[in-house]
């Protein structure tokens, strides 16, 4: 039986303005479980040989069209957490929409790219299993207790060219001023599309808690735009709905550096819809179109937002 | 963090040689020095790469430790050197495995050289268990990375 899920007065009233919402429905997906899911480690061996590994277990599951090596489970029949395939770093257990912005980001060989806000690590993992031990990844997070998780998760995957880094990551073009092929900025955020893990989250949520968000958000951003070469990419993520987090964190970028240039997103079988571009009277930039929300509801999994972003200039 | 020198390197690949029949070993790699006779390994761009930051916690992936001239290899270590290893290996069947990713001790009739032995699944390498002179091997697997042992088991 589905329990009561339990929103905060000003959610109820921000939600309640947002445009191509359903309520219902949003709160349906809140209350759901999240489909457990997983991405196979070729680093470390074969795709085709893990999987049967697991279906020697048991486990059945299906392709996730949207991410590379990417599968959900059909059959919660075992705890993947405790397995020897999960312990040797041969899975990586990763929520479905979690693995979209590294899709976004498309890693290549021998590239270098920068995780600004790395922990856990199921992207950085993500990001270093496309580079296939080419290319360099820096994983970077704030948080010393963080940093020890994504660490024990690089390991277990097997990742050879990673360099782990604590820092603030608005203090990075410091150092590391047009270094970067690719940028990844999965920023931290209010979590609104992932309720589903904790009710406590819609419960205790304020405009206040968005706002200071957003304005981390935004020199992460800028901080991280200025670590990528010309010619570079970044892609920005949060799992959250506020448009204070997104659309308008990717405006003040948009009106900071003049050589940022939206590209478009497209991803098979992924529903999703498009930015918004006015809020509350104020018109942003129309190029917003182009990045992407992803709802709960959409594909009954996580809430992401997602835009990718060009350097202008010759790499 | 350092990186081993070339005597140093020599030796371990020695020992490696000696240990566990490896020829060629960690050829292309940087080995890092990470205290406690901890070494890391890496590429060399990613070294390159370093020199460049600020803040770093860690470099490339934990491969071994080195203890009086002993190797014990870590899984990943075990597993990047793979079918280098010809010596030292013990097969396990799948409730040895089990065993061996808790960390519970394993009977063993078989004499091994050397502190360490290296267990494999199938194809895959597990890292080190060390030799005690009651016949046990006491697999080196982290606290973080262990099965859970059940309540009511073993």
């Amino acid at each position: 039986m589905l329990g009561e899920i339990k929103l905060s007065e000003g959610l109820r009233e921000y939600l309640s303005k947002m445009p191509d919402l359903d309520l219902d429905l949003l709160l349906e997906a809140y209350r759901r479980p999240l489909p457990t899911s997983f991405r196979v480690n070729t680093l470390k061996m074969d795709e085709y040989e893990i999987l049967e590994m697991l279906k020697e277990k048991g486990v059945s599951f299906k392709k996730i069209p949207w991410a590379r090596y990417g599968y959900v489970v059909e059959n919660n029949s075992i705890d993947l957490g405790k397995t020897l395939e999960h312990m040797l770093g041969l899975i990586y257990i990763q929520a479905p929409i979690s693995m979209v912005p590294v899709e976004v980001l498309d890693p290549k060989p021998g590239e270098r790219i920068l995780d600004l806000c790395a922990a856990p690590g199921s992207k950085s993992t993500q990001i270093a299993q496309l580079l296939n031990g080419l290319g360099v990844l820096v994983a970077n997070d704030i948080s010393f207790e963080r940093v020890k998780a994504l660490a024990s998760n690089l390991q277990r995957f097997g990742v050879l060219n990673v360099i782990i880094t604590l820092m603030d990551g608005r203090k990075f073009p410091r150092f590391a001023h047009e270094c970067f092929d690719k940028v990844l900025v999965d920023a931290p955020c209010s979590s609104l599309g992932i309720v589903s893990k904790n009710w406590g989250i819609a419960r205790s949520w304020s405009p206040e808690i968005a706002k200071r968000l957003s304005k981390v958000q935004r020199q992460l951003i800028v901080a991280g735009f200025d670590c990528l070469k010309p010619g570079g990419e970044l892609v920005y993520a949060t799992c959250t709905l506020t448009v204070e987090e997104n659309e308008m964190v990717i405006q003040h970028l948009l009106e900071k550096r003049e050589n940022a240039v939206l590209k478009e997103i497209d991803l098979p079988s992924l529903k999703y819809r498009c930015g918004i571009v006015e809020w509350n009277g104020t018109k942003f930039d129309e190029e917003l179109r182009k990045t992407i929300r992803v709802m709960p509801y959409d594909n009954w999994a996580e809430g992401f937002y997602v835009a990718r972003i060009l350097k202008e200039g010759d790499s | 963090m350092k990186l081993l020198s070339p005597r140093e390197r020599k030796f371990l690949e020695n020992r490696l040689k000696g240990l566990y029949g490896v020829e060629e070993g960690f050829n292309d790699l940087v080995l890092i020095k990470c205290g406690r006779g901890r070494i890391r390994a890496t590429t060399k761009e990613t070294l390159e790469l370093a020199s460049r930051l600020r803040g770093i916690q860690q470099i490339g992936l934990y491969v071994m430790k080195i203890s009086n001239g002993d190797i014990s290899l870590s899984v990943e270590g075990s597993q990047l050197l793979n079918d280098e290893i010809k010596e030292n290996v013990i097969e396990l069947d799948e409730e040895r495995v089990e065993k061996w990713m808790k960390a519970i001790p394993i009977k063993t009739e078989t004499t091994y050289h050397g502190r360490y032995v290296i267990g494999k699944f199938n194809r895959l390498y597990l890292g080190s268990a060390r030799v005690s002179r009651n016949g046990l091997l006491y697999p080196q697997i982290p606290k973080w990375r262990r099965i859970p042992i059940a309540k009511n088991s073993e």
